[in-house]
Formats: structure tokens, sequence, C-alpha cells
């Protein structure tokens, strides 16, 4: 392997850094975004409902690579047109980072929505009235009663959806940002030997995604106490 | 209240808008070598990208190099995340309807690439072989609109690299490529030697276009008057000479 190889590479695993940075803020994102359409779709208010609908419809239903471009693209060239509409000069011009953190946490954020609400729907609703018969407040009874244990119940959709938006990161090099697959793309056009780059890209998912399963199951375990595993 | 938080939002959005300067924003997608691509330390390098600098020194502005992947090159330079294109777009029609072009900056021609043991006498000759081209691509335009009409078999792919590996697998007589890409990219590597370019130097304006220019939002109009003296200017002063013998054996100016 030579030098320059090793360069490269180093490149790489430097742009992994960011993948992972912002697949972590965007599953902050997410799962905020997630409760609170989980909360909205289960509110029994129809305007609540129909919003919930709405956002877990229409974003679950469009390509993430054209959602980000429309989100990304649409929403800066919406603006800076408003702007020159309103006779300014200036540009904006947004930070990618925030942008692909805010963006990817706004898709997946519909994926959490169906996850939560099924989880919420999953604890008997026998639960939540012993709460509101002991007189607990709403958010008393979601943060003591229902959180806990719909964490069981959400942990296996929940699982999926990571594991499916820290790939989805491979696209904010669309938005500006240097991520590991982008790197990987530059590094074999200036080699033009592309196999060794994207194997190592690959290498590198796998074992970001191996970490989370490991971190995600040591969680479910967790979660499960007390509980009896089905069988037949 | 409404109308001042408005106010107050956009301000704060403007903040640090104004800052543009002498700076010109150059965007680039660093994974098209020789043009664009970048060194082992990570510095945007490549023809285009001196080429850029050379300009930026002629209108004395400063090229920042702004890193764009390529699918979203246009909606960028809309969105106003950066001045100008100088990463090898092709003038073509259809771009020229949502973007501006200054005069070309090279224009390298196409050619056909067949093995050595066929014989080439006009696209009729080849009637029945089979072709690989880069989908979407100025090529591919070509070899639909004058060898496929001729009975040749075009095959399209995703990536030029896959075109070369199915050429390699058997699966392919040839490919219509960019000299230059071809020249580097396959039959100067090992397995190219069985290959060999056949035909005219391909220019036809209707299919490949008037070569690479750099493209501006419309409405940039000094900056395209700019531009358009800069590259005048090099090529007269000997500075694009440098840069093009620095990368190429041969004049990419081209006709």
């Amino acid at each position: 392997m030579t030098s320059n190889t090793q360069s490269y590479l180093l490149v790489i695993l430097q742009g992994s850094l960011l993948t992972v940075g912002v697949s972590l803020g965007a599953l902050a994102v997410s799962i905020l975004l997630g409760l609170l359409g989980a909360a909205a779709k289960l509110s029994g208010r129809p305007v609540l409902t129909a919003l919930g609908t709405f956002y877990s419809t229409l974003i679950r239903g469009i390509p993430d690579l054209v959602l980000m471009l429309l989100v990304f693209y649409g929403g800066t060239i919406g603006i800076n047109t408003l702007l020159e509409k309103l006779g300014s000069e200036a540009t904006i011009d947004i930070e990618p980072f925030a942008a692909g953190v805010v963006t990817i946490g706004f898709i997946y954020g519909a994926y959490m929505t169906e996850t939560f609400r099924g989880a919420i729907l999953a604890i008997p609703k026998g639960q939540m009235e012993a709460a509101w018969a002991f007189g607990m407040s709403r958010s008393q009874t979601f943060l003591r009663i229902t959180l806990p244990q719909m964490v069981r119940y959400a942990l296996p959709g929940f699982t999926n959806n990571w594991l499916v938006l820290i790939k989805a990161t491979a696209l904010v090099s669309l938005i500006g940002l240097q991520e590991m697959t982008y790197l990987a793309k530059q590094a074999s056009s200036a080699t033009r030997s592309p196999f060794m780059y994207f194997l190592f890209t690959g290498a590198l998912f796998l074992v970001y995604t191996s970490v989370s399963l490991f971190a995600l199951r040591k969680l479910n375990q967790r979660y499960s106490l007390g509980t009896k595993r089905g069988q037949l | 209240m409404k109308k001042l938080l408005l106010a107050a939002a956009i301000g704060a959005l403007c903040a640090g808008a104004f800052a543009q300067g002498k700076d010109l924003k150059v965007a680039i997608d660093p994974t098209y070598e020789p043009f664009t691509f970048k060194t082992a330390d990570g510095k945007p390098t490549g023809f285009d990208v001196d080429i850029a600098n050379a300009l930026c020194e002629q209108i004395k502005r400063k090229c920042v190099f702004v890193e764009q992947a390529w699918d979203a090159m246009i909606p960028g330079l809309q969105a106003k995340k950066y001045d100008v294109i100088i990463s090898s777009m092709s003038i073509t029609a259809d771009r020229l309807k949502v973007v501006d072009f200054t005069d070309k900056y090279y224009n390298t021609p196409s050619k056909i690439v067949l093995k050595k043991d066929i014989k080439f006498d006009g696209p009729a000759s080849i009637k029945g072989k089979k072709l690989g081209v880069l989908k979407a691509s100025t090529q591919e335009k070509y070899a639909l609109g004058e060898l496929k009409t001729k009975g040749v078999e075009i095959v399209s792919y995703d990536a030029q690299d896959q075109v070369y590996l199915d050429i390699k697998a058997g699966r392919l007589d040839g490919t219509v490529a960019d000299t230059l890409e071809v020249g580097g990219g396959f039959l100067s590597k090992p397995g190219g030697e069985a290959y060999q370019f056949v035909g005219p130097e391909l220019y036809i304006p209707k299919y490949f276009g008037t070569g690479a220019g750099i493209a501006l939002r419309k409405g940039q109009g000094d900056l395209k008057k700019q531009l358009n003296a800069g590259i005048k200017a090099i090529r007269g002063n000997g500075k694009y000479k440098a840069i093009n013998d620095k990368y190429f054996k041969f004049d990419v100016y081209g006709k």
C-alpha cells in the first residue's frame, strides 16, 4: 500500500466522523419529531391527527433524494427569491451540517412517528387509565408509564430506522457535506481504483452499524427485564 | 409585532451574507481526474482548478472553491451557494434554458473506439456491432442519433468505468467517449492495447454542445463579460498554454 493510498484512506476515515455526527444529530431530531408526530396522531383531536397523518404520509411517500433537494435547495431558493423581491441584495447561506441534520431528521421523524405510534398502541390501555385514576397529569403519565413501556415495543422498528438513517447520510454530499461516500468517490476518481476505497467505506459503515446493533441489543435487554420471551 | 419579528428574522438571516467582498465562490465536483480532483492531502487540483485560479487573477478576485456533488450542481448555483461553476460542464441547449454560460474554455472531441480487428468505414460499416456509452451523456445522444439509426446496437451504462469493464468482459465491441477520458482511462491501461480510435473527431454541436464553459446564474452579465475577457486574456498571454501543458500533450481548447 502506497503512502498516497494511506492518506486517501485517512481522509475517508476522518470523513466518517462527519457521517457519525450527522447521523446522531439527525437521530435526535427524528426522535423528537417522531414523539411529536405520534402524540399528534393519537391525540384524538381532528386537526392534530390530520397534521400528523399528512406529515408521515407525505414524507414516507417521497424518495429521500428528492426530499433532500426540495427541502434544502427549494428552501434556499425560496428565501433568496423572497429577499430579492423585498429589494435586498443579500443571500442566505444555510450551514450545511445543520441543514443535513435537520433534513435527514425531518425525513426519518416520519418513520419514527409510525414506529412510536405502534409502540404506544401496544401498551394495554388500562395502564394509562390506572395512571389517570391515580391523579397523574398527562405528562406524568407519559414519562412514568407510557415511555418506559413503549421502549420495548419500539426498539425493533427503531433499530431498522436507525440503520437506514445511517446509510441515508451518504446523500448529504448533495448539500455540500464531505461525508465518507463522497470522499471515497473523490479518492477513487483521483486514483482510478474504485474498489479499494468503496470496500473501505462499506467496511466503515458495517463497523458503525454493528456497534449500534450491539448497543441497541443491550438496551433491549434492559427494557425487557421482567417480561417473558415469546415461546411456542 | 408580527412585522417586527419578520424583519428581525430576515435581518438575522442576512447577517454575514454581505461578506461576499472580492471572493469568487467557484463550485467544483472533484471526481473528474485530470480536470478536477483532490490530491491525497485533500487539496482541489486539476485543469479546471488551475484555469479558475488564472481567471480569478485576471479579474482580480480570489477563488474560493466549494465542493459540490454533481447531481446538485445547478440547484446549488440557483440557491446562490456559489457564484460560478467551473467543473468541466458542457454548454448544452438544455442547460442554457436554466443557467447562463461564458464562452468555452476547452472543447475536447469525442471519438469512436473499436477493437482493432474490426474494419471501420463509416457508421454503416459496423452494423450489428455492440457499443457501450455513458447514460445521459453527449456521447449517448450522438450514438442514439447517428449510430443506432444505422443498425449499431447501443447499450447505456451508469458510469464510463462500467463500459470499460464490460468491454474487458467481452460483452461490447467498443465505445464512444471523450478522447481524453478514453485515452487516459482505457486505451493506455492494461487491456486497452487491443482497441483503437476510428473515424473523425466528433464535434457536432447538435449532440456535443460547444465545449465546456463556466456556468453562471442568469443576470450575472457583468461577471460573464469579465470572465470572457479573462479567457481571451489567458489564451493570449501564455498562461492557458502553461496550464494546458501541465496536464495534456495537445491543446484542449479545441476547434
